[in-house]
């Protein structure tokens, strides 16, 4: 839900580095958006761990009031501008071929927000690529990592920018709403068919594409809302998968069958 | 009744521990020998827990200091194993039994470096150690509480550590489970290791471990268990609670006492 949280928690830097750069689509709204990223699960482990509060608490505090400011910001300083919450809550796909990056030279390099998902995904693949087994070993147990040795800390906090940085580069295109949805449905679906790390990773690309295209055409179809159609085509597979897993338990991929009994 | 040694392992000098202002652990002062099977033994809340994980440097220390190896922490990290609770981490999270004994080999390997061939026989052997070989890929989504306590003490054995620490690994573990550990750690201990066991049990404490260390907020006993299983110590230990004072008090009666023959 970290990921939900950031994305929300975000919108003061978008506001601020807005303001600081005079356009929504400087470096520095990418840099305050990434910043207040990292400052939301700062101030969720601090709430965690040292007030004490409940995970799902300090998440729910932390979201909403970074977001509030956010909103306040926006309507105290950007009213007259383009940049409001329908902007940032749903954002419009089909706007994206229009918003091109042009060079100096005044060639057209095409969309500017498919260069940023390009960088995205380099940044995020490196990552789990490098960093695969010091991430699972701390998102498993953390005390564990930190008896090892490892810079748990550091790891988290870059998993979060990481996550940031994601949420920060795609809701400009899709909308919170869409980033929420394709952070959490497909890992959700992919976890109901299988129990193995990797086959949960691959599963959940699969199912990011299948949902964006799927959702994609059918709203090119029926002539609705993109990112409308996408949410809804990512509940509709989630349902499908946990109805066929209520009625088939045993259906799934990754787990093995039950092992001999125990000998000492 | 607390017995120091020469040249310990691990050398804790005043240590006090406290949770939000109120101490758990008060002025802890003890020196443990290498090579031998160590119990640490108190009722609920005596901060046994908390002692261990003050070792493994996971709480912050109020006073004191502990050395390990006549060296501070971080320097010894390689040369020490933990098991920490079985509560402590989801077993939901989508990994199989041999990543996670896999774990216990990172440590070693060191930032980006992955795990090859020689860390998953290492994993491999520690899996055989505790006899969950035929479980090496099974998700630990699908293993019961005893099967989970063994996935953890693979993992701490494929450390390859001088000393383990060990926070109640026999908790939710049925007797024959218990015995079999109890006899890879006499192993352990018989090749050089030092093994540091959180445990409930009073009856297979008496029969296991070499050297006792008995805690409650303060530390009551440290020695050979021979010196400090006494009636006094133990009730110094476990307070007004009669009722398991004269089992204990029948067990030190029938000093060749077996639970596993009754």
């Amino acid at each position: 839900m970290t990921g939900d949280a950031i994305s929300h928690a975000v919108l003061p830097g978008i506001v601020i580095g807005f303001f600081v750069s005079g356009s929504q689509r400087g470096l520095e709204v990418i840099i305050g958006a990434g910043l207040l990223g990292i400052l939301t699960t700062l101030i969720i482990n601090w709430l965690k761990t040292k007030a004490k509060v409940q995970l799902d608490a300090s998440i729910g505090i932390t979201f909403t009031l970074l977001f509030a400011i956010g909103i306040i910001l926006i309507n105290m300083l950007a009213y007259k501008v383009d940049l409001d919450q329908e902007c940032v809550l749903y954002g419009e796909i089909a706007y994206l071929p229009i918003d091109l990056w042009i060079t100096d030279a005044g060639f057209s390099m095409g969309p500017r927000i498919t260069y940023l998902a390009i960088l995205n995904l380099v940044l995020v693949s490196g990552f789990i690529f490098l960093l695969y087994k010091e991430l699972s070993i701390t998102s498993f147990d953390e005390n564990f990592g930190i008896v090892i040795g490892l810079p748990a800390g550091a790891i988290n906090l870059a998993l979060m920018s990481m996550v940031s940085y994601t949420t920060v580069s795609s809701f400009e295109a899709v909308g919170a709403i869409l980033v929420v949805a394709l952070l959490v449905v497909p890992p959700a679906t992919a976890f109901l068919w299988t129990k193995k790390l990797t086959s949960l990773i691959k599963l959940t690309c699969g199912l990011g594409i299948f949902i964006a295209l799927a959702g994609y055409y059918l709203a090119y179809v029926v002539d609705s809302s993109i990112a409308g159609m996408m949410v809804a085509v990512g509940g509709v597979v989630f349902l499908g998968s946990a109805l066929i897993k209520s009625i088939r338990p045993n259906l799934l991929f990754g787990t093995s069958a039950p092992g001999k009994p125990l000998e000492i | 009744m607390i017995t120091h040694v020469e040249s310990p392992i691990l050398e804790i000098h005043d240590l006090t521990v406290s949770y939000d202002q109120s101490p758990v652990l008060w002025n802890v002062d003890l020196s443990l020998p290498a090579g031998k099977l160590i119990g640490i033994l108190g009722p609920n809340g005596a901060g046994k827990s908390t002692l261990i994980k003050a070792i493994m440097g996971l709480v912050p220390i109020t006073g004191g200091y502990i050395k390990i190896f006549d060296r501070g922490l971080n320097d010894v990290r390689s040369r020490i194993s933990y098991v920490p609770q079985r509560e402590s981490v989801d077993w939901n999270f989508p990994a199989s039994v041999l990543d996670v004994v896999m774990m216990g080999t990172y440590g070693k390997l060191g930032l980006f470096r992955r795990p090859g061939k020689k860390e998953k026989k290492i994993a491999l052997d520690c899996l055989e150690k505790v006899g969950m070989q035929s479980f090496t890929d099974r998700q630990i989504s699908e293993l019961s509480g005893g099967q989970q306590q063994r996935v953890f003490i693979a993992r701490a054995l494929a450390q390859e550590a001088d000393l383990y620490l060990m926070d109640e690994p026999f908790a939710g573990v049925d007797m024959a489970t218990e015995t079999a550990i109890f006899q890879l750690l006499q192993e352990m201990t018989a090749s050089g290791k030092t093994v540091i066991v959180v445990h409930h049990d009073i009856h297979s404490a008496m029969n296991y471990f070499d050297w006792i260390i008995m805690l409650n907020l303060h530390l009551v006993a440290s020695g050979p268990k021979a010196d400090v299983v006494t009636e006094e110590l133990l009730r110094k230990t476990y307070g007004g609670k009669l009722n398991l004072l004269t089992k204990v008090t029948d067990i030190i009666r029938q000093k060749d006492f077996n639970p596993l023959k009754n």
